[in-house]
């Protein structure tokens, strides 16, 4: 197999960069850290002094993504030789315990680090990860909620009793999570639109309203957002087709209607700057556009 | 070094001027053996300082309630000051979940609080008393010894004028009348470096180092204003009484007429190069 610095012809400098940026943005491209991280700590481990302790943690994770666990192992080993008796260390290993289903021995590790130390949010985190992997949903929905009321700031928390509700069905708290991340984050376009999306799913007058609200917020804070596009034009088309509508708010909602449909011809004219293509993906958008049209009942 | 010479020079130097404004050449050897030495031991002392610093650290341990209630007390200033991004039902279910009159959580929850003065903490006791020993001790010590080392002679001038009221305190040990106050001795050149290579600190050792002192100094005074931990339940009370004062804007109320006032941004919207691999 051709090494990576061949295959890209790069540095092991840029090597660890990219490693770096992945780290920070919180990427999860399993398999390309597994294939630059590999390389780097067989080949280059003496050069990159005190980064080698994190990069082999990153390129840990990865490698139990990747079901890679001889890799796994050998990061972990090298971790426990320098750091011994590290909680993070042992999260590590509880980690590894889980990707190879051995629920039991790392529940009882992430036990013993919290032993040792109660405010650890990661092995709390962990042990909520095991029951929601075992396919306990409700467990896991209730250990979060308790672990939620201790540390109502943790963001990453919220998002996932977001998507357990979710998964449950259960849309006016999956709401209520999402309302405490718009307000941590109220210029992040994306929970904006999965706040509306969970919101057009409930039903209802008042809440069509609000997912159109909501959509429209994504929308302004992020022009290109094509699905709030989609969602805003569903919403008011589902207003303005209801029965229950007064004759002022069917029109107004008609009106928003008729703006992201044009918004809608709009992008996909710009997606295929006047091809051939662009002529039938066009025609293709109007009468998908047509057909969803909600009539009234 | 004989620093009786530097004397005479200086003295020799005054009295072929005018008396007005006495312009005074120092010897170049005051440069080789005075500044730069003393540049050089501020320094050191502040690197070993902060070493030392790292070693005598305790860990602070936080308990769950403590953690627990600076999480809440963020949650609720959030609310106050975003609430107007979240529907109104929902805003006002929170502030009622916080406020409620009978069992609100900031109502409700009244935590047992031990004023941490330095008598009942023993931590605290050893914080104040590292603290001490690592910072004021060695300044007061060098700052001293400098000033018995390096003394009878003026070691710079000072790019501004300053009154005569400055001449005690910055020409220790000269004792020239006519001096102007410009001309400083070598302990306020040693003074001027603690607080001047606070930059160079933070360039070799990183932010957030312990050889900083200014900053341990501001912190030290800032902390008695705050004083945070300490008063939980006064930090409920002021939470409790500031929610109950939001009202609640929507910022959303508008929303749909100002966004198709004009057409979206689509600009760049689709570019034709496309990421390939990882590089």
């Amino acid at each position: 197999m051709a090494s990576v610095s061949d295959m890209y012809d790069v540095t092991w400098e840029e090597m660890r960069d990219k490693l770096r940026k992945w780290r920070d943005e919180n990427y999860r491209n399993s398999e390309q850290i597994v294939e630059v991280g590999e390389e780097l700590i067989q080949e280059h481990a003496s050069k990159l002094g005190d980064d080698v302790w994190i990069i082999y943690e990153q390129v840990m994770i990865a490698a139990l993504d990747c079901s890679r666990d001889d890799l796994a192992t050998t990061c972990l080993h090298e971790l426990q030789k320098q750091f011994q008796g590290s909680h993070r260390v042992k999260r590590l290993a509880g980690m590894r315990l889980e990707a190879l289903e051995r629920y039991d021995e790392a529940f009882k590790m992430y036990n013993d680090i919290l032993q040792d130390d109660s405010t650890n949010t990661a092995a709390r985190k962990r042990k909520i990860a095991i029951l929601k992997a075992q396919g306990k949903s409700t467990e896991a929905i209730r250990e979060l909620n308790e672990y939620l009321e201790q540390f109502v700031g943790d963001q990453e928390a919220w998002h996932e009793l977001a998507e357990l509700y979710i998964n449950e069905h259960d849309y006016a708290k999956a709401a209520f999570s999402l309302e405490e991340l718009m307000m941590t984050n109220p210029h992040n376009h994306l929970y904006c639109e999965q706040y509306a999306e969970v919101k057009y799913t409930q039903g209802g007058i008042e809440n069509l309203e609000l997912s159109r609200k909501y959509f429209a917020q994504a929308l302004k804070l992020n022009n290109r957002n094509m699905r709030a596009l989609f969602g805003l034009y569903m919403s008011a088309s589902h207003i303005g087709a209801s029965p229950k509508a007064s004759a002022k708010v069917k029109k107004d909602n008609v009106k928003y209607a008729a703006w992201a449909a044009s918004q809608i011809n709009r992008a996909y004219q710009l997606a295929g700057h006047g091809t051939k293509e662009t002529k039938c993906s066009l025609k293709a958008v109007e009468e998908m556009l047509e057909s969803m049209q909600i009539m009234p009942s | 070094m004989n620093f009786q010479g530097f004397i005479h020079l200086i003295f020799l130097s005054i009295s072929h001027r005018p008396m007005a404004e006495p312009e005074l050449l120092l010897d170049s050897n005051i440069r080789l053996w005075v500044i730069l030495p003393i540049v050089f031991i501020t320094f050191l002392v502040g690197v070993i300082r902060h070493y030392v610093s790292i070693l005598l650290q305790s860990d602070k341990k936080l308990t769950l309630e403590q953690v627990s209630d600076s999480q809440v007390l963020i949650r609720s200033r959030i609310l106050r000051e975003n609430g107007k991004y979240i529907p109104k039902q929902s805003f006002l279910m929170r502030k009622f979940f916080f406020n409620n009159q009978d069992d609100g959580f900031f109502k409700k929850t009244k935590r047992k609080v031990i004023p941490p003065s330095p008598m009942t903490d023993p931590s605290m006791l050893t914080d104040m008393i590292k603290g001490n020993v690592t910072n004021v001790l060695p300044m007061l010590l060098i700052g001293g010894w400098i000033n018995w080392t390096f003394s009878g002679f003026v070691t710079t001038k000072v790019p501004f004028p300053l009154t005569l009221r400055f001449k005690p305190m910055l020409q220790q040990g000269i004792e020239l009348l006519t001096l102007d106050a410009s001309w400083v001795s070598s302990a306020s050149w040693y003074f001027l470096n603690v607080f001047g290579l606070r930059s160079m600190y933070s360039l070799i050792l990183g932010q957030d180092n312990g050889a900083d002192q200014s900053r341990i100094m501001q912190e030290q005074m800032s902390g008695a204003a705050m004083a945070m931990p300490a008063d939980t339940n006064k930090a409920f009370k002021a939470e409790w009484e500031a929610l109950e004062l939001t009202d609640h804007q929507w910022a959303l109320e508008g929303l749909e007429e100002e966004l198709m006032s004009k057409d979206l941004d689509l600009d760049n919207m689709f570019s034709s190069e496309l990421p390939t691999g990882i590089f």
